[in-house]
């Protein structure tokens, strides 16, 4: 039998490396062997994306090798998150996500919505090219902590201006997040968002350090 | 000497003649909102209808003082060529250029790209608007673009599935990618034969946020090269996001000139490519020329340190965004024009 220890290491370079087989047998043993779930989730999926991202930040992983390492991530999450205690996850909270209309691009809007996945949170996915007010009438029906919207180009990047006035008219306190490429801080904050990330990379490398900061939270 | 025209200045440029001050052109759309209200049709027509492609470019580059046309707008119409089809937001109040919302092509086995896609979904379009141009608007030189094949792969497929299998499945990547190259030599052949004056090769999926160096290296240089060696001149290169780290392999390509956007120091890259080779870039096109919170000094200054910074021409580092702040686009061409009669490292002055 193998020891905690060692499935979470599994769990965690099987990530890194990108190796799905690795990463599911692990899961099923946490899980036929009776160890914690969301121990494996934080400590060993969620770690080993921690490292994807260092990774990822000294150049030594590009965009292809992030994406492979979160296929490997959602192998393992998909055999784990059934055996997560109702009570276990501290966080019930939800976000809206999507990429605006206009802009068919999703590969960074699906690298922050896996950091949500990982964390526990209710996601609903709008997609892409979504339409300015759906984004206002999903956080309306699910009264959603967060809206997240990305926007790959400048001509896109304007749509979110209005959707964060229409959602921030109806619920005030709902925290919007935006990002892709042409989002910088200082467009974030002429539209009133709470918060950004600016590139495709950037939504990896950011997406990324929130795991580890949820991971803090939970020890 | 009598001041040049803007086609004479761009032409002579791009073959490193004495010119009389910096041209403020472009390899990627220059279309602004004036060019286009002045033809009083709305933009979602522009992208379909060969005289208002025409002249909302020409339009769009008298008010602005550009010096030159870029036809097509939109990087959909290869790929709606190749059966997809297209949104255009006809209905829409925004600004939006069309995209393709669901491609035909799911796996990498399905692609079955024609080399000749030129009798093809709008194609024949663009012919007609050079023609156009050249007719109505014959001082300007008319500017073309191909989007480059990893970029181009794209607008066919979606991107995930292919940089998944650049590493687990190359070799179907790589016919892709090979399709993909004869299928753009030949539509660039098509649009110099059509009367372009220059034409550029946009490569922005492969930049060094999204791909390492190495497959830079391995996978798209040898394609670019390809293209490039078959087009005829001038032709450009440029690519935007993190491209220090390939302005040497860019250089190496075979175009006549790089360009980059404001991901790029300009200074180091400079640098890299020594005085010889000609370099443009790399105007930011949102921050300056369309955020209206910033003052008409923000965007003279800016223009001025790309100049300071050893660039031969001012480039928007992408597609202008159409919805302009009028003052700082007209600041910005009147002090590239005014503030680049020195000489710059790879271009002389008369």
């Amino acid at each position: 039998m193998a020891t905690r220890e060692e499935l979470l290491k599994d769990l965690h370079e099987g990530v890194v490396q990108y190796e799905d087989e690795r990463v599911t047998t692990a899961a099923q043993q946490i899980v036929d062997q009776g160890y914690e779930a969301l121990d494996a989730i934080m400590n060993g999926l969620a770690a080993g994306m921690e490292e994807v991202g260092e990774l990822y930040d000294r150049q030594e992983y590009f965009v292809p090798e992030v994406l492979m390492c979160a296929d490997a991530l959602y192998a393992g999450l998909a055999i784990l998150r059934p055996h997560m205690p109702e009570d276990s996850s501290k966080i019930n909270a939800q976000v809206v996500i999507g990429s605006i209309q206009g802009d068919v691009h999703d590969i960074g809007k699906n690298l922050v919505k896996m950091m949500f996945d990982v964390a526990g949170w209710k996601v609903h996915d709008l997609g892409r090219d979504v339409p300015l007010e759906s984004f206002v009438e999903k956080q309306l029906d699910t009264n959603a902590e967060v809206v997240a919207m990305s926007a790959m180009m400048t001509t896109t990047m304007l749509g979110m201006k209005k959707v964060i006035a229409m959602v921030k008219e109806k619920n005030p306190d709902c925290l919007i997040m935006l990002g892709g490429a042409p989002v910088t801080k200082d467009v974030a904050n002429l539209f009133g968002a709470d918060g950004y990330a600016d590139s495709a990379g950037n939504a990896v490398s950011e997406g990324i350090k929130m795991i580890s900061r949820l991971r803090e939270f939970q020890k | 000497m009598a001041q040049l025209t803007p086609k004479e200045r761009v032409m002579r440029f791009l073959k490193k003649e004495p010119i009389d001050t910096m041209p403020f052109f472009s390899g990627m759309g220059m279309v602004v909102m004036p060019g286009i209200k002045k033809l009083g049709v709305n933009f979602a027509s522009v992208h379909t209808d060969a005289q208002r492609m025409a002249m909302s470019a020409i339009w769009s580059s008298k008010l602005m003082g550009f010096d030159c046309v870029v036809i097509p707008y939109d990087m959909t119409m290869e790929s709606e060529a190749m059966g997809n089809e297209i949104s255009l937001y006809a209905d829409s109040e925004d600004i939006l250029y069309p995209t393709i919302p669901e491609k035909i092509w799911k796996t990498l086995d399905d692609p079955k790209i024609p080399t000749d896609i030129t009798k093809m979904g709008r194609l024949p379009i663009v012919a007609e608007a050079i023609k156009i141009i050249k007719k109505e608007a014959p001082e300007y030189p008319v500017g073309c673009w191909q989007l480059g094949p990893f970029t181009q792969s794209g607008q066919i497929m979606e991107l995930d599935i292919l940089l998944k299998a650049v590493f687990k499945q190359k070799a179907k990547v790589e016919s892709i990618l090979d399709q993909l190259t004869d299928m753009i030599i030949n539509t660039g052949k098509f649009l110099q034969d059509a009367g372009c004056d220059y034409i550029t090769l946009r490569e922005p999926g492969a930049a060094a946020d999204l791909l390492s160096p190495r497959t830079f290296n391995d996978l798209i240089k040898p394609r670019l090269t390809r293209i490039l060696g078959a087009w005829k001149s001038p032709k450009l290169l440029h690519m935007c996001g993190k491209t220090e780290p390939l302005l040497e392999m860019m250089a190496q390509c075979g175009a006549d000139g790089i360009t980059v956007d404001i991901n790029c120091n300009v200074k180091k890259g400079r640098e890299i490519l020594g005085n010889d080779t000609l370099f443009m870039g790399n105007m930011d096109t949102y921050k300056m020329t369309c955020d209206p919170e910033t003052p008409e000094q923000t965007t003279i200054e800016h223009v001025k340190e790309i100049i300071d910074s050893g660039i031969d021409a001012v480039m928007p580092g992408c597609d202008i965004w159409p919805d302009i702040k009028e003052e700082n686009m007209l600041a910005a061409v009147k002090t590239t024009h005014e503030y680049g009669k020195k000489p710059s490292p790879a271009v002389g002055r008369i």
